[in-house]
Formats: C-alpha cells, structure tokens, sequence
C-alpha cells in the first residue's frame, strides 16, 4: 500500500516507470472485476483501458489519507462499469438465461485432473452467466466480496454505502444468485 | 428463542462468516434443521459461495498493459533501419538462443545424414519422400544387422569365458582323459615336413594365426589357447578341446 502511494508520487512528478510499475501491479485485477461484470473479454479489457486512462488523468485527486491506492481505483472501476451498464442496458434488454453459455475460461495451470478441470471450467462458465444476471447492485458486491476478498470496510468505502447496506446487498446477492443458478438447471453436488 | 424464515434469509451472510451469538447459531441451526424452506436455501446459499471462490482469477491479456502505456504515456519510440537490424541481432545473441538453434541445427544434420543424403554429391531427389523412406529404411536394416552381428559375437567371446571358467573347476583327474600333444609339436600344428595336402597346412597356420590374433584380443585367455592337434580343429585348454571350430586339419 505504502509503495502504491510512492509509485503515485514518482508519477506526479513525471516518472514514467513508476506509472508502468502501478499498471503492471494492478492491471490483472482491475481485468477481472471487469470481467467478472459483463462477462465479455473484449468488453472487459476495454474498460480496463479506459479505468487505467481515467486513473491516469485524475491521478493527482488521489489522497493517501483517505484510504488505499487499490481502493481508489477499485471505486473509479465500479464507477466507470456502472456508467458502461447504464450505457449498454438497451442493447441487452432482451437477454435470458438461455443465452449461449461463454467461451470456455482460459486459465493457467491448477494442476488438477483434465476432467476435473473440465467440470469446474464448465461450472464457471454457468457460475459467470448467473453473475451476469444479476442486478449491477447486488452483482458489484458479490464480485467484490466472494471473488476480490474485500473486507466489508473497503466495499464500504468503494460503493459509498453504509456497512449494513454493503451487509444486505451482499446476502441478496448471494440468495438471488443460489436461486438463478437453480433456474440454469444447476444443481448441487 | 424463536427464530423466523426471514430472520434465517436476513442473516445468512452473518451466519456464513461466523458471526452470529452463540444462542443465535443455535436457533438458526434448530430452524434451519426443521424447515423444509430454510434447509435448501442454506445449502444453496452456500454452495454457490463455495462456487463463487472455486471461480479463478483470469490472467489480463497480454497487450492490454502496452495499450494502457500507448494511450497514457504515448506510442514507444520505434527503431528502423540498421538499428532495427542490431536491435533484433542483440536479442538472439544469448546463449539460450544459441544453444536452442545449435541442437536444432545438429538434429536437422543427423537427420538428414540418416536419411541417406549425400553431402559430397547433394541431389535434389535424394530428399524427395520415397528415397527418404527408402534409405531410412536400409539404414535400419544395416543398424538392426550391425547390432545382431554384435550380439552375436558378444555371445561367442561369453561362450569362451564360460567353458574356460567350466574348465578351471574341473577336477584334476580329468586330465588323464586328455591327449598328450606330442612333445616335439606345438598342437594344432604340423612340422611342414609331410602335410597331407598344402591346403590343410595353409589351413592349420591359418588357425593358428587367428588363435593369436584371439588371444592378442583377450588377454584372459593368453596362454590357454592352442590348436588341438587330433585332428580336430579348436580351442584348447592344457591340450583338451573346449571350443570346437568347423573345418579339420
């Protein structure tokens, strides 16, 4: 955290490898909240770009004081995914759970059995369109709890809500998706 | 205390993270237990949070930090020309690289020799597909004969080792059943006065000169081979035949 504050320092006062440093270190996290938000790749790592160009712009509104650099750019991502759901709701007003299931995810090596890999690829894939149908509310503290970790405090500080409504959204969430899941036909093992 | 099907929904995260009182844990548990509603939901809820960590952190796309950099610190300057030209010989010359293109060089050479081609006289039809299969077929052939040919010799030397180590256990009073050679003759030998024919004498030197050369060969067996002179032709140990060769005297 400390060194995210000094990365950001270096690159106030000009200092390009500080910059390219604090990419490097939060790219892939800020790629899978994306992600893990409209389940699209490409879609994804557009708004990775644009989170990271934003970040870049407004950089020097960014204060230690009020709270940790990965914090920050988590808010400016949920900020900037919100505005995009908002931007794109028309175009995926027909959606339905029918929908063709995404691609297969690419990941690296967990060194478990090929069928097993199969089985929690295709889980996942199933797992990922029930996120998707989601409401962008409940979906955002689901993603930010279950899959970035987040203490409540953070998703607090990120959402700009208070703790119990970060507390319900997440149980919602939670209950909406275990019944979404069921409607997919998924069942427990 | 009495606990409710909404209470169990309001506070199912506090129950996930473990943080409901201990007289709360135990009403929600003797709910939970009891209600055909609240059981399923439960182990729904937490199974799809189960699911939910399963989920992998993807890896970012390679070229989404270069685009970030592109379109924040502007385009890397790019090299033309002879300094593009060094730039790329620079990369390759390390000694991964190096090793890398040697052992594929050194594979591709062994191959092709294998493959029958003729490096003194390069044709073009030697690397079309039938040679190829034709002269890596022989040279299979020639590999799977060489080796048999080995073994096969490797058998006889064995053979050698393993009568003379049978001969060295015999008993002492075998030796009266052996021949005497006679004193004056080396056996195996004539005296070159009265060969039966001069085919046989050609032969019996012959003998003897192979059965030195042997011996040059196995130094084990210096002094233990000789040329059994009843007529037979052989190896012999202190004048008995161990070691019959095909052809007389």
């Amino acid at each position: 955290m400390e060194q995210d504050a000094q990365l950001v320092q270096q690159c106030l006062q000009g200092d390009g490898s500080a910059w390219e440093e604090l990419v490097r270190r939060h790219s892939r996290r800020i790629f899978n909240i994306c992600y893990r938000f409209t389940g699209n790749r490409t879609e994804a790592e557009d708004l990775s770009q644009d989170v990271f160009l934003r970040v870049y712009r407004t950089l020097g509104s960014y204060r230690s004081a009020h709270g940790g650099f990965a914090t920050w750019m988590t808010s400016v991502t949920r900020n900037l995914l919100i505005d995009h759901y908002r931007r794109t709701k028309r175009d995926r007003s027909t959606d339905s759970l029918d929908d063709a299931m995404p691609a297969v995810e690419s990941k690296e090596s967990t060194g478990r059995r090929p069928d097993e890999q199969a089985l929690l690829s295709e889980l996942s894939a199933q797992v990922q369109v029930a996120l998707t149908h989601l409401s962008p509310e409940l979906r955002e503290a689901v993603i930010l709890r279950d899959l970035q970790q987040l203490e409540y405090s953070e998703i607090q500080a990120v959402l700009a809500v208070p703790e119990g409504t970060v507390k319900s959204r997440i149980n919602r969430g939670r209950i909406e998706l275990a019944r979404i899941l069921q409607q997919m036909g998924v069942r427990p093992s | 205390m009495n606990w409710t099907c909404e209470q169990t929904e309001f506070r199912l995260t506090d129950y996930l993270d473990g943080l409901l009182a201990a007289e709360e844990q135990h009403a929600f548990d003797v709910h939970v237990n009891s209600c055909a509603r609240c059981t399923p939901l439960v182990r729904d809820v937490t199974q799809t949070v189960s699911r939910l960590h399963l989920l992998p952190e993807l890896a970012a796309p390679p070229r989404l930090v270069y685009n970030i950099l592109d379109a924040t610190l502007g385009p890397r300057e790019t090299v033309t020309g002879w300094a593009a030209v060094l730039g790329f010989l620079r990369g390759i010359a390390s000694p991964r690289f190096a090793y890398g293109s040697l052992s594929v060089a050194a594979t591709f050479l062994m191959l092709v020799t294998a493959s029958g081609f003729n490096w003194k006289k390069p044709r073009l039809a030697d690397l079309s597909p039938t040679s190829i299969y034709r002269n890596t077929n022989r040279q299979v052939h020639l590999v799977y004969a060489r080796g048999t040919k080995y073994v096969s010799d490797l058998r006889v030397v064995y053979e050698i080792q393993s009568r003379l180590r049978q001969d060295n256990e015999l008993p002492t009073g075998n030796e009266s059943t052996v021949p005497e050679a006679a004193p004056q003759k080396q056996p195996g030998s004539t005296d070159g006065t009265s060969p039966a024919t001069p085919r046989q004498q050609n032969r019996a030197n012959d003998s003897h000169s192979h059965l030195e050369v042997l011996a040059e060969e196995l130094p084990f067996l210096s002094g233990k081979l000789s040329l059994v002179s009843s007529g037979k032709l052989g190896i012999a140990m202190s004048g008995k035949l161990i070691f019959p060769v095909s052809g007389k005297l």
